[in-house]
Parts: structure tokens; C-alpha cells; sequence
């Protein structure tokens, strides 16, 4: 576990460095919408850009200005002070309003503090609607994508090398499916800061390295017997872009909760199902990518949210859902409220907050918010059990 | 003898409440000390000396409050939320909504006919809105926060406050005051812009049934009465307990059902 533990919590672990020293290029990207087998398939290492490890935010203040979400303000504090270094390139995509300013951010700050803009700085358009001219879109930014890719850095991405990659990825996708299901089961042998941190560590780590110790682990959970949830209550974690292990740590150190699934944007949805590994790659995954509408970001998929939200609830049973959103996340901000409204409604019990990114930042004020959501929990759990099941009271919603 | 405890160590005061057979027979409130565990054990040691009982004659005691893991003498602790909900609910068994005005926050909840804290809602933004914001007022305008609640009613013309930001708002203030402005017409407004955050969260909760307002800014009139004009619905007053101690009441109640062997309050 130690090796996604070091790779979750540091900007820059040992597998990165080790590539490095191989001389293999390393891309960083912003968003769960770009399709990271297109790396893979060019032996470019793809690494989710993160925030962790600010320690002041005197650059991305400058750039970004007081108002909006603090995370994409995080990468370009780093960027500004050299932790990104290591990088051969950089995707920015626009996720959210904020993730697209920090294209011109960057840009701009690179005016100013020398060498802090990769070599290679390009923008991955990705459309807010998923159906008809929308996905014809997104294929083509794909393969504007690849065409830029191969000549910068001077590769091939055949479409061979892409099925390829995605068969490759497809074998976390299914090794990630599998711990799903144990947290799904009535005795928990894993907690969920260490789910989410296998999952986070998927998105830094070079993928062979990553799959082989995926598979390690998840045989070594599977032969786990001691329950980690007795009286415990079981809750899941939605909401705003989180690359945290602290945020779960948080909750789980409570020692009243643990956490069952999340619903994040470095969690263990963008691994939730395999990408067709037959017919045309890039169809495949613009499909898959810009199909499954599992952000706020896209328009008009509420209901579908809200219905995978609700069949997840089902499956890991959990009792209470905490929402979080990061201060000026207008995506997130409103979902939650809209979720709130619909679980509430439906008697599963919600927690929504609002917080800054970073590590420990506002902790107090969280632990106080999350201890007594779980005295809420742990009253209405006893009336419920009187009552109706989780599955009993979204049937009869 | 079944005598216990609850105590309440807040960010600006700290109070302890003793009962002995479901009847409170001491209580305190103290300004908070710099360390949590020296502002529970004077809190305790005040309220132990206004009930006539001794440390050793308490059974049970619980802490709340933001120095609650620092306090040194209680058997568990709970959050403040759960806990002023058991507190609203002793002191107005008709209460189902309770809003919470601490020093450095605000929070608003519903509650069940037990007191157990159900939907809440809790300021998220900065330290408007909260006790600490009338502190700071009342210093600059230097009156007492109980003279600054009663300004309200002398107001003619009442000021607005443009902006919401503590550190900013008292800028505000300081402007008025030095253009000669009357300081029961300042003392409304920031009166107004207290009950306008508060009237956010509380719209939030979606007030139900008996309204009932805890925490020390319970005890501002100018706050209340405005804020029951921006909800449109009329806030219970607290007969029988002063409304800053309902925290460390309902850890005491909780006390109590814990030394009855009352489960449903088990952690």
C-alpha cells in the first residue's frame, strides 16, 4: 500500500523520477476528460496535475485573483515555484471556468518567472454536451490531440498502439471494479483513504508499474478477514475536485465512519467502467470520456448523475452522504444543492459544505460539521433500521 | 445524589452547567482563556461553586464546544451542534427549529421532539454573522454588546453596512462615526447586517414550527427583532435559562440519559 500512499501524497513520487531518469517524457493534464491512454500508447508518462504540498499562494493569487476556486490557484503556485519541473508538457482542458483560466494564467506567469511553462503547453477543448455534433467535436480535438503529440515529441500513435493502451488500462479498470465490490460487502476490509489513495496514485504513476501493484494489492485485500467498519457508519464523499488523502483521513479518523464510495473527480468514478477494446480506439474513447457525463460540467445530465449517485448509495450501502465543495465551485456548488434536495427528500441524510482546497486547511470547522452529521446519522440510522432499508426508501421515493 | 455536568468551551466564552435531578442547580459563563482546559476547569470550578457540590458528586459530564478534545475532566465528548439541540428543546419543549449564533459561527438546524439535531446548516464563509462580529463592533463603537442590542429600538435612521467582511464593515463603522452620524442609527445597522447573515442561513433550513435562538447573541434584542422581520416568523424567547448556556445544558442532558442508560444518545 505504501507505494500509492507515497504516490498520492507527493507531487512527485519515485516512479516519476525513475522515468525520468529513463529519459521518457512526462505530460501533465488537468481534467478526468483527457483521455490518458493517448499518452500511454506514445510512452509519454501522463500525470494528473495536483495541488498538494502549497505552502503560500503569493503567485497564484497574483494571476488568478481572490475570487475562484483555490485548486487550479494550487497547480500554478507549484508551477510558479518550480515543483513541476519535471514536466516535458502540459494539458490544460476546460473543466470547469477556473481550469481554463489557468491556461492564460500560466501563460501569463510564465511571462514573468522564467521556465515555469512547459515546452510543450497545449489546450484540449472538450465540449459541454455529449450527443450528436458535441462528440463529433470532441473526436476531432482527439485527434488534433494525437497529431500534436506525434510532432512534438516526435512520435507514432497508431491506432494499434491505442487499443493497446487502453487494454492496458482497462486491466485497472477491472482490478478497481473488484475493490469496489468489497467495500460493497457488509464487513469492510479496506478503508477508504486507502481506496482513494490507490486510485489517486493511478493517475500519477506509470500504468505497467501501477497495474502490476494493483493486482498485489487487491489479492492481498481479498484475503483480508478483519471487518474495518464494526460500529462504524458507512458514508460516501461527493462533490468538488479532491486529491486529498487529509480529506478522507479527516473523516474516517473520526473512528465513527467510514468511507464506502466517493463520487470525485481523482476517485474511483473516472475508473468506473472498461472502454470497448474492439472497432475504432478513438470512437471508443469519446465514448467513453465525454459519454459517461459524470460532471457537473456537462449540461443536461443531472438525472443521470443523480441516478448513478443513487445506484451507488445502493450498493455500498451507505447511510449519509457528505457533500463538499471548494469555495467559487459554481459546478459543484449547485449539484450538491440539488442532490441535498433529492436524497433528503428520499430520507438519506446529507452533509454539504463548503471549504478551501488545501492540506489542513479548515479542518477545525470540518471535524466539527462531520461530527455532528455522524451524531445525525447515528440517530436517524436507529429510526430507519425500524423502518425501511436504503434500497426501501429510494423505491418508494 | 445523580448530579452531572456539561461543559461548553467556546471560542469567546466558556460555561458549565451542573443539574441534579433534571433541574439545573449551577451554571456559569466565563470569557475564554488562551488554553481550552483552563477555560473548562474555571467554567466548572464557577458553576460547582454557585451549585454547592463538589467535583467528586458529579456522575457524568460531557464537553462541547471548539476546546471540547482539550478538556481534561469530562467522560466524552459531542459536537455543539447535537448539543444545543438537546439544550433548545429542554428550554422550549415546542422548539423545532434552533439557531445557533456562537462567537465564530452561526449555525441553524431542525430538531426532533427529543431534541436530536436532524437537518443543519452552518456559516461558511467568514466570521460575519457570528458574535465575534458584534465583539468587534461594539468595541469600535464602545458600548457593551447588551447596550449595542438595545440601539435598535432608538434608531431614526438606520445605516447599511456595504459590506459583510468583519475587518471591512468596521471601516465602515469608523467612517460613520467620524462623520458625526448618531451611534444608535450605526448601532441599527450593524444590528440589520447581523440579522441579514443569519436570515440567510435560517431561509436555508427551512424553519418549521417554534423558532428558538440560542448562543450569547440570543440575548441581543436588535438582532432578534430585526431577524424575526426577515424571516416573517416570530422567535420563541428563552424563560427558563439564559439562552448562552443551552451548549453546555444539553451536554449535561446528554449526561443524564448517558447515567440513566438512555442508549439513544450513545456515541
Amino acid at each position: 500500500m505504501n507505494v500509492f500512499h507515497d504516490a498520492a501524497t507527493q507531487v512527485q513520487c519515485e516512479s516519476i523520477a525513475q522515468w525520468k531518469k529513463d529519459g521518457k517524457p512526462v505530460v501533465g493534464y488537468t481534467c478526468s476528460y483527457a483521455p490518458a491512454e493517448i499518452f500511454y500508447a506514445a510512452d509519454i508518462l501522463p500525470y494528473r496535475l495536483r495541488g498538494i504540498e502549497t505552502d503560500g499562494m503569493e503567485v497564484g493569487d497574483t494571476y488568478f485573483g481572490p475570487f475562484i476556486c483555490s485548486f487550479p490557484k494550487c497547480i500554478l503556485q507549484l508551477a510558479g515555484k518550480g515543483k513541476f519541473s519535471f514536466l516535458d508538457g502540459a494539458i490544460i482542458t476546460p473543466g470547469c471556468d477556473g481550469m481554463r483560466r489557468l491556461d492564460e494564467c500560466w501563460r501569463k506567469a510564465g511571462e514573468d518567472i522564467e521556465n515555469i511553462v512547459p515546452d510543450y503547453f497545449y489546450y484540449f477543448d472538450v465540449p459541454h454536451k455529449s450527443e450528436n455534433h458535441g462528440m463529433a467535436w470532441y473526436i476531432e480535438e482527439i485527434k488534433e490531440l494525437i497529431k500534436s503529440l506525434e510532432a512534438h515529441f516526435k512520435v507514432s500513435i497508431s491506432k494499434e498502439k491505442l487499443t493497446a493502451a487502453i487494454k492496458e488500462f482497462n486491466k485497472g479498470r477491472r482490478l478497481l471494479g473488484e475493490v469496489e465490490n468489497l467495500r460493497f460487502q457488509q464487513d469492510i476490509v479496506v478503508s477508504g483513504t486507502d481506496v482513494f489513495a490507490a486510485t489517486v496514485a493511478g493517475t500519477v504513476m506509470p500504468r505497467d508499474e501501477y497495474t502490476k501493484e494493483l493486482k498485489k494489492w487487491v489479492t492481498a485485500l481479498k484475503k483480508r478477514k478483519t471487518a474495518l467498519n464494526t460500529g462504524k457508519h458507512r458514508v460516501m464523499l461527493v462533490g468538488s475536485i479532491s486529491d486529498e488523502i487529509d480529506l478522507f483521513e479527516l473523516i474516517e479518523d473520526t473512528g465513527k465512519a467510514i468511507i464506502v464510495g466517493e463520487n470525485l473527480c481523482f476517485g474511483i468514478r473516472y475508473e468506473g467502467s472498461e472502454i470497448k477494446e474492439h472497432g475504432d480506439p478513438i470512437e471508443a474513447l469519446a465514448k467513453h470520456y465525454l459519454g459517461s457525463s459524470v460532471c457537473p460540467r456537462m449540461y443536461g445530465k443531472y438525472k443521470e448523475r443523480l441516478a448513478l449517485l443513487k445506484e451507488r448509495i445502493i450498493s455500498s450501502q451507505a447511510e449519509g452522504v457528505i457533500m463538499q465543495n471548494i469555495r467559487f465551485c459554481d459546478l459543484h456548488g449547485a449539484e450538491n444543492a440539488l442532490f441535498e434536495r433529492d436524497l433528503e427528500a428520499m430520507g438519506i441524510p446529507c452533509l454539504r459544505v463548503e471549504r478551501e482546497y488545501g492540506p489542513h486547511i479548515d479542518a477545525g470547522r470540518m471535524k466539527l460539521r462531520i461530527n455532528a452529521f455522524l451524531e445525525r446519522i447515528n440517530g436517524s440510522s436507529k429510526t430507519a433500521k425500524k423502518t425501511k432499508s436504503t434500497e426501501e426508501m429510494f423505491v418508494s421515493a | 445524589m445523580s448530579i452531572v455536568a456539561g461543559c461548553d468551551v467556546g471560542s469567546l466564552t466558556s460555561k458549565a452547567v451542573i443539574m441534579k435531578n433534571g433541574k439545573i442547580i449551577g451554571s456559569s459563563i466565563i470569557k475564554s482563556k488562551p488554553r481550552p482546559k483552563d477555560s473548562a476547569d474555571a467554567a466548572l470550578e464557577e458553576a460547582l461553586k454557585s451549585a454547592g457540590v463538589s467535583k467528586n458528586d458529579i456522575k457524568y459530564c460531557i464537553g462541547t464546544g471548539y476546546g471540547r478534545e482539550k478538556i481534561g475532566f469530562v467522560n466524552e465528548v459531542v459536537s455543539e451542534i447535537k448539543c444545543h439541540g438537546k439544550g433548545a428543546r429542554w428550554m422550549m419543549p415546542s422548539a423545532e427549529t434552533v439557531i445557533d449564533i456562537g462567537g465564530q459561527d452561526c449555525k441553524t438546524m431542525k430538531i426532533d421532539k427529543d431534541g436530536n439535531a436532524g437537518r443543519f446548516f452552518a456559516n461558511d464563509k467568514c466570521a460575519s454573522g457570528t458574535g465575534r462580529f458584534l465583539e468587534v463592533m461594539a468595541k469600535v463603537l464602545g458600548v457593551s454588546i447588551d447596550e449595542l442590542g438595545k440601539l435598535s429600538a432608538k434608531a431614526k435612521d438606520p445605516i447599511t453596512l456595504a459590506s459583510t467582511c468583519t475587518v471591512w464593515a468596521q471601516a465602515d463603522v469608523i467612517k460613520y462615526i467620524n462623520s458625526g452620524i448618531p451611534i444608535e442609527d450605526i448601532g441599527a445597522g450593524i444590528n440589520t447586517a447581523m440579522a441579514g447573515r443569519v436570515a440567510i442561513l435560517v431561509n436555508a433550513v427551512k424553519p418549521e414550527g417554534d423558532i428558538f435562538m440560542t448562543g450569547g447573541v440570543a440575548k441581543n434584542i436588535g438582532v432578534l427583532e430585526t431577524l424575526e422581520k426577515l424571516i416573517g416568523k416570530r422567535i420563541k424567547r428563552a424563560r427558563k435559562a439564559d439562552p448562552q448556556i443551552a451548549g453546555a445544558l444539553g451536554a449535561a442532558l446528554l449526561s443524564m440519559e448517558k447515567l440513566n442508560g438512555n442508549g439513544r444518545n450513545k456515541q
